[in-house]
C-alpha cells in the first residue's frame, strides 16, 4: 500500500476496478488502459488535498481519468471531429424487437465479449456517458460536472447512445440466432 | 384521473424514469402510465433488463492483478519522492 497523505488508500484504491473499466472503454487498448489509470492516480494523489473527504471519491476520480483522457489520449484523428451528435436522430427501438421478444430476454443470452465489442464501436461521445452511467452508476449530474455539458446533453446523448447499442445487441442476437425475427405479415 | 401522458412520452421518459432521474411529477406521470398500459409496462421490462445486463456486466471486469500492483508501486515511489 502507497503511503498517501489523508485517506487516500481507503477512499481511492477501492476504486480501481472502475477507473480500469472506464479507461479501457475509453482508449479501447490494455497497455493505454493501464498507463490511464496510472496518470490518473498519480494526479489524484498529487492533488489529495484539494478532494473533500466524504464527497463522491469514484466521480471524482472518473472526472480526472476522463480529463487526462481528453487531454493526452485521444487520437484526435481517428474521431469524426464535425459530426453533430445532438443532430442525430436516436435509432428507433426495431419494431420486430418488441414483437419477437418484447421484455428483452435476449439481452441476457449475448456474451460478455460481444457486449463490449458493441460498446466499443459506439462514438466516443455516446461511450463514455453509456459508460460513466449505466456501468458505473454516475448521475447525470455527475456526468454533467464532469464532461462540462448541460445535463440536457447528457440525456440525450445517452438516450441515442442506449437506442443505438439496443439496436446493435438485437442484430447481433438475431445472427446468432438467439431471437427470430417474425415473418413479414401478409397484410403489412 | 386522465391518463396524464401518451405512450410516446412514456416511452421517451421510461429510461430517465428506470435510472431515477425524473422529478417526482414526471414520475407519477410514467408510473401511472405503465399501470394502466401493457404495451409500454413491457417495454419497460426491456429497457430494464437492458440497463441492468450493463451493470451486471460492469461488475465482471476487475483490473488484472499485475496491472494494480505497477500502479500501487509507481503511488509508493511518489509517495517517497515526496
Amino acid at each position: 500500500m502507497a503511503t498517501a497523505p489523508g485517506t487516500f488508500d481507503q477512499e481511492a484504491l477501492p476504486h480501481l476496478d472502475a477507473l480500469y473499466r472506464v479507461a479501457l472503454r475509453l482508449t479501447g487498448d490494455p497497455a493505454r488502459a493501464e498507463d490511464l489509470v496510472q496518470d490518473t492516480m498519480l494526479k489524484a494523489y498529487r492533488s489529495w488535498r484539494q478532494y473533500r473527504p466524504g464527497t463522491n471519491a469514484k466521480g471524482w476520480l472518473l472526472t480526472i481519468l476522463r480529463n487526462t483522457f481528453i487531454n493526452d489520449y485521444r487520437r484526435r484523428k481517428l474521431e469524426p471531429v464535425a459530426m453533430d451528435l445532438e443532430a442525430v436522430e436516436p435509432y428507433a427501438l426495431p419494431r420486430d424487437a418488441a414483437e419477437a421478444d418484447p421484455e428483452g430476454d435476449f439481452f441476457a443470452r449475448i456474451v460478455d465479449e460481444k457486449v463490449l465489442e458493441a460498446i466499443d464501436a459506439l462514438p466516443t461521445d455516446f461511450r463514455e456517458v453509456l459508460v460513466l452511467s449505466d456501468m458505473e452508476g454516475m448521475s447525470y449530474a455527475e456526468i454533467a460536472e464532469a464532461l462540462q455539458v448541460p445535463i440536457g446533453t447528457v440525456k440525450s446523448r445517452l438516450f441515442r447512445a442506449r437506442r443505438q447499442l439496443q439496436a446493435s445487441l438485437y442484430a447481433h442476437a438475431v445472427e446468432m440466432g438467439y431471437i427470430r425475427p417474425r415473418p413479414a405479415r401478409a397484410d403489412g | 384521473m386522465a391518463d396524464p401522458i401518451d405512450c410516446r412520452e412514456a416511452r421517451e421518459r421510461l429510461q430517465d424514469y428506470l435510472k431515477q432521474e425524473l422529478t417526482p411529477t414526471l414520475a407519477v406521470e410514467v408510473r401511472i402510465h405503465l399501470e394502466r398500459c401493457r404495451s409500454c409496462f413491457s417495454h419497460s421490462r426491456f429497457e430494464e433488463r437492458f440497463l441492468a445486463m450493463l451493470e451486471e456486466r460492469a461488475r465482471r471486469e476487475t483490473c488484472p492483478g499485475e496491472v494494480r500492483e505497477r500502479i500501487l508501486r509507481a503511488l509508493r515511489a511518489e509517495a517517497e519522492r515526496g
